[in-house]
């Protein structure tokens, strides 16, 4: 199969678009507690899996729609926040670009995972980064508190991303790895 | 949640009448307002508006009950944690200092007490205006609303196709982490440390999403069976035509925002001290 | 020639190889279908009708790219020159999965989603909208999100939405495939009434034979292997062996009446149950070759490894979903719980598993209350096995897939081989056992599954719909296989709406209707008595109306006789 421009919305991306919000919606719901006003979101890992499978675009779109979609039904739409989302979603998909990674065929180098994790991570730090700013300067929070608060964000969310998010695909990369050579044992 | 993934609530009153994406245009009007100042003042005139708009929707009491408590519990933990981690903060937005309480590390001002109540009120100036938008959109309205808006289509459509696939997601997700637990595949609270819950979640992960990317396939086959992506454009079933109400709320909606940019460019609403 | 002409979809040695697979899929097709005429396209998995059907509408070669050779041609021109949207003006799709192909938020709002696609202004889509609804009679429902609907009304829906593009054809994909039997004749049903009533083409893919025979059917198409082996008119195609031969499963009455030594030909119209059964020569043969047997030494209850005791369960304040279920099932039996959709086996299963817990009432596990067991301690006594395998599996590798509860339970990693091994033995998996899972097929997957669940051994495996997504040659394997298991002392109940694996491979059942267990016995007994199905909502079996119209013996005694012999004739086939 050919990669697709990743500038091509075609009916299979806008799919993925829509399916990869609702489950960053839905799972947002879930948050294992690690330290007050912090939590593991398992949510992270979505983006890191839609943006490994299909490129920026689509993780840019599902963080901000699945962010969006969250926020409709607990009440209140935290727009710098869904920017961050969506950011981070971006980021996650900048790996899908080289031509050496392609999960759908089970395809990725140790390069590519580093990539992966390292560039991901950089996204969240960046993405909620420009979230926390947006809220100093939008709602006028108090700077150092956003600061305490989106370290620990961030620590949260990259453990998601690298533990479960990377974790999770280098697991799809398995299962679709080309199963040749397959000699059945005695 | 509600099935549908959104929280709609059916009525007949004006703002269940009112156009998606006027409501939506009213909204994203209102937050560019909220943020612009800084002064409790403005908060609380159009918090009380907001509670007057939110009364004129006729929305029962026990349904969005939960909503406005996440609102005031999110507000108090918000406000304690300033408290504790910038006790000053409020001096030094407003130049002056009051000093309430000496809490060792840093001293607690009055005027941080009052920025933490101008601030709690920001926030509840959003919420009856959001809490409206939510409760009287149907979901069905929303990606057309974002069309309207000047969102391309595509885009727009994701926004059905989250709504649409939410609840079926839900269904998938709960059945497989229950098989897993069933297999000794610990989730829950004090059922191993974090990175082995975690774990179990990548462990639901794998099937969850490989379901979720065999329907991406089958969903993209049957709208590319009826046509999607056909034209430059499409037309949206739930939507009609504006009527004089939507067209009235636009205007009230530019000629208010407008004044808002005025007065603040003029200087009014940054942070207000009264005392 | 002529009639060439005249042909609405016309393959002419034509040949599909996917771009991802070596070997193509379709071989050589030749078929020629015309106007108003209503094909049963049949197969088993594998072959190729899935692909042809794909073909029909347009998906290959826009959706799906490989090599096409050969000829096709649609009203006369050839579709690869045209677009998916150009063809489907043409040709309208019922997919199998209802739910993917329910897009909008809305009954109304599914059914203008190709009007919306083709920019028609929404007061124009309305009236066209309703038309169409109120055609597959679900205009009440018309404001109803999907969730709130049935699988059958999903597809009507669907129907609606294809039927509102005014199509020539109309392309049936596994329709029967998410249904309940009572759903599934409704859906034929309809299926027939739009047919004559609009004179479209109607192309129906299915291996469920016997229920999309219960309406006409101009000609049936059997392929195998990616090659078409037969077409011709139902009764010529049921009175030969091709079905039986390429692995697919006839009308059961059929096979009673070849097991008895009937000589079926076209003339005497095998495929009229009614036409058949007033033929003197049928029922003098059939009559001769059914015996009663005596059933005396079945159905004694042993000692009971699980009872409900007047369990109920209601989610929160709602309805109460089981209303005072009490059931026992003994250790090593084989049971099935048979029920229509909503009659409550899922809840049923989930308060066994304890994902859910009884209101009022008891379950009992070799006489101990588990009411209070998680449902990890649950699931080591009594292990779930969900309907569709890709939920389950989790672990790249078939070993690991297998061990994980076992590793879980900290089990020294020497004794988890050990174990591993021997459950893979069992269940037919041993040489497989360093493949990765993704290379093994839907059933060898369902294998992986039961043996993940026997690896802690538990004296009770929940079954959900065993065979569902299979073909007729991997159901019987599948299910040899569970039988066999039921004999190694496990205990096997199965949740299921088919009612011929029920008479297969159980020797009791009950019967769950709106939350309440209406009957439960001998498994011939309880599908033979009409009173039952019909307040059940389930379908009785072709045998029981094929002995209740040739009044030749009780339904009873010819289920009884049919299962016996074809069991001894599998056996003999077996030792040879």
């Amino acid at each position: 199969m050919m990669k697709q421009s990743i500038f091509n919305l075609d009916t299979k991306t806008v799919v993925a678009i829509g399916i990869g919000a609702a489950l960053y919606g839905l799972l947002n719901w879930v948050s294992i507690p690690v330290a007050p006003q912090t939590g593991l979101r398992p949510a992270i890992a979505i983006l890191t899996i839609f943006g490994a499978l299909f490129g920026p675009i689509v993780g840019f779109l599902s963080g901000a729609i699945g962010h969006i979609v969250f926020d409709l039904s607990s009440g209140t739409i935290w727009w710098s926040w869904v920017l961050g989302s969506a950011i981070s979603g971006l980021g996650m998909g900048l790996v899908f670009m080289s031509k050496s990674f392609s999960v759908k065929e089970g395809r990725a180098t140790k390069g590519n995972i580093a990539t992966l994790a390292i560039v991901g991570s950089l996204a969240l730090v960046v993405g909620f980064g420009i979230s926390s700013v947006l809220d100093i300067y939008l709602f006028g929070e108090a700077p150092d508190k956003m600061l305490l608060q989106f370290t620990a964000a961030s620590l949260a969310n990259i453990t998601v991303h690298v533990i479960l998010g990377v974790g999770a695909v280098l697991g799809l990369l398995k299962v679709n790895r080309s199963n040749s050579n397959l000699k059945v044992s005695k | 949640m509600s099935k549908a993934g959104m929280l709609y609530i059916e009525r007949d009153t004006l703002f269940h009448r009112l156009d998606g994406a006027v409501k939506l245009l009213m909204l994203l009007a209102w937050t560019v307002i909220v943020f612009l100042f800084q002064d409790i003042r403005v908060f609380i005139v159009l918090f009380i508006f907001g509670i007057g708009l939110l009364k004129s929707a006729q929305l029962p009491w026990t349904r969005i009950r939960l909503l406005v408590w996440v609102i005031i519990v999110f507000n108090i933990f918000n406000s304690l944690f300033t408290i504790l981690v910038s006790p000053a903060y409020g001096s030094e937005v407003n130049g002056t200092t009051t000093v309430l309480i000496d809490l060792g590390y840093e001293v607690l001002t009055l005027e941080t007490v009052f920025y933490i109540l101008t601030l709690s009120m920001k926030y509840m100036s959003l919420m009856p205006i959001s809490i409206l938008f939510v409760y009287t959109t149907h979901p069905t309205r929303f990606a057309g609303s974002l069309n309207r808006l000047g969102v391309p289509y595509k885009i727009a459509y994701a926004f059905n196709i989250a709504f649409r696939y939410i609840p079926d997601l839900k269904k998938d997700f709960l059945s497989i982490s229950n098989a897993m637990q069933a297999r000794g595949v610990g989730m829950a609270r004090g059922e191993g440390t974090i990175v082995q819950r975690l774990k179990h979640y990548a462990a639901i992960a794998i099937p969850l999403v490989q379901s979720s990317l065999s329907r991406i396939d089958t969903v993209a086959n049957a709208m590319d069976l009826r046509g999607f992506g056909k034209h430059a454009k499409r037309t949206w079933y739930s939507s009609s035509p504006w009527g004089r109400v939507d067209v009235a709320v636009v205007i009230i909606c530019a000629v208010v925002l407008a004044i808002s940019i005025t007065a603040r460019v003029q200087g009014f609403g940054t942070f207000w001290y009264p005392f | 020639m002529n009639k060439m002409a005249e042909s609405i979809l016309s393959f002419n040695k034509f040949s599909f190889q996917y771009s991802s697979l070596a070997e193509p899929t379709l071989h050589d097709i030749c078929l020629d279908i015309y106007p108003g005429e209503k094909i049963l396209i049949a197969g088993p998995s594998g072959s190729g009708k899935s692909t042809l059907a794909h073909c029909i509408n347009g998906l290959i070669p826009f959706a799906h790219k490989g090599k096409i050779s050969g000829d096709y041609t649609l009203k006369g021109r050839c579709p690869a020159e045209q677009s998916i949207f150009e063809i489907s003006r043409s040709v309208g799709t019922i997919m199998q999965d209802q739910d993917s192909q329910f897009i909008g938020l809305t009954v109304d709002e599914d059914v203008a989603f190709a009007f919306e696609n083709d920019c028609v202004a929404p007061e124009e889509m309305k009236p066209r909208v309703a038309e169409a609804l109120s055609m597959v009679d679900m205009l009440e429902h018309m404001n109803q999100s999907p969730h709130e609907l049935s699988g059958g009304q999903k597809q009507r829906v669907s129907l609606a939405g294809v039927m509102s593009m005014d199509v020539d054809i109309l392309l049936f994909d596994e329709p029967l495939a998410n249904l309940d039997p009572v759903s599934g004749k409704h859906a034929m049903k309809l299926i027939e009434d739009i047919h004559r009533d609009s004179g479209k083409t109607v192309i129906i893919i299915e291996h469920r034979i016997e229920d999309v025979l219960e309406q006409p059917v101009d000609r049936i198409v059997v392929m195998a292997e990616g090659r078409i082996v037969a077409v011709g008119t139902p009764d010529e195609i049921l009175s030969s062996n091709v079905m039986k031969e390429n692995g697919l499963r006839e009308p059961l009455y059929i096979s009673a009446l070849k097991y008895a030594g009937c000589e079926l030909t076209p003339g005497i119209q095998p495929s009229s149950l009614e036409q058949l059964s007033s033929n003197k020569q049928v029922r003098q043969t059939l009559g001769e070759w059914v015996k009663v047997i005596d059933n005396s030494s079945m159905n004694s209850e042993n000692g009971s490894l699980l009872e409900l005791k007047n369990v109920r369960f209601a989610y929160g304040e709602g309805k109460e979903v089981i209303k005072g279920v009490s059931l026992k099932i003994g250790a090593g039996e084989r049971i099935a719980l048979l029920g229509n959709n909503g009659a409550g086996k899922t809840t049923l299963s989930q308060l066994l598993t304890g994902m859910v817990k009884p209101t009022s009432g008891d379950i009992l596990l070799n006489g101990e209350s588990i009411r209070q067991w998680s449902i990890r301690r649950r699931g080591e006594q009594i292990g779930y096995v969900m309907q569709n395998p890709n939920h389950m599996i989790t672990q790249t590798m078939i070993r690991d897939e297998v061990g994980l509860a076992l590793r879980i339970q900290g089990l020294p990693q020497a004794e988890i081989t050990t174990k591993v091994e021997e459950v893979l033995r069992i269940c037919g998996l041993y040489s497989y056992r360093d493949w990765p899972v993704s290379a093994l097929s839907y059933g060898q997957k369902k294998r992986v599954t039961i043996a993940s669940i026997l690896v802690t051994e538990p004296q009770l495996i929940i079954v959900d719909e065993p065979t569902a997504g299979q073909d007729f040659k991997h159901y019987t394997q599948f299910m040899d296989f569970l039988s066999r298991l039921a004999e190694q002392g496990v205990s096997l109940l199965f949740i299921t709406h088919d009612m011929h694996l029920a008479l297969e491979y159980t020797e009791r059942a009950a019967v769950l209707c709106n939350g309440e267990i209406i009957a439960s016995g001998s498994t011939a007994s309880v599908l033979t008595n009409t009173e039952i199905m019909n307040r059940a909502n389930l379908k009785e079996t072709s045998l029981s109306m094929l002995s209740r119209s040739t009044e030749v013996a009780t339904p009873e005694a010819l289920v009884r006789y049919f299962i016996r012999y074809e069991k001894q004739k599998k056996q003999v086939s077996e030792h040879e």
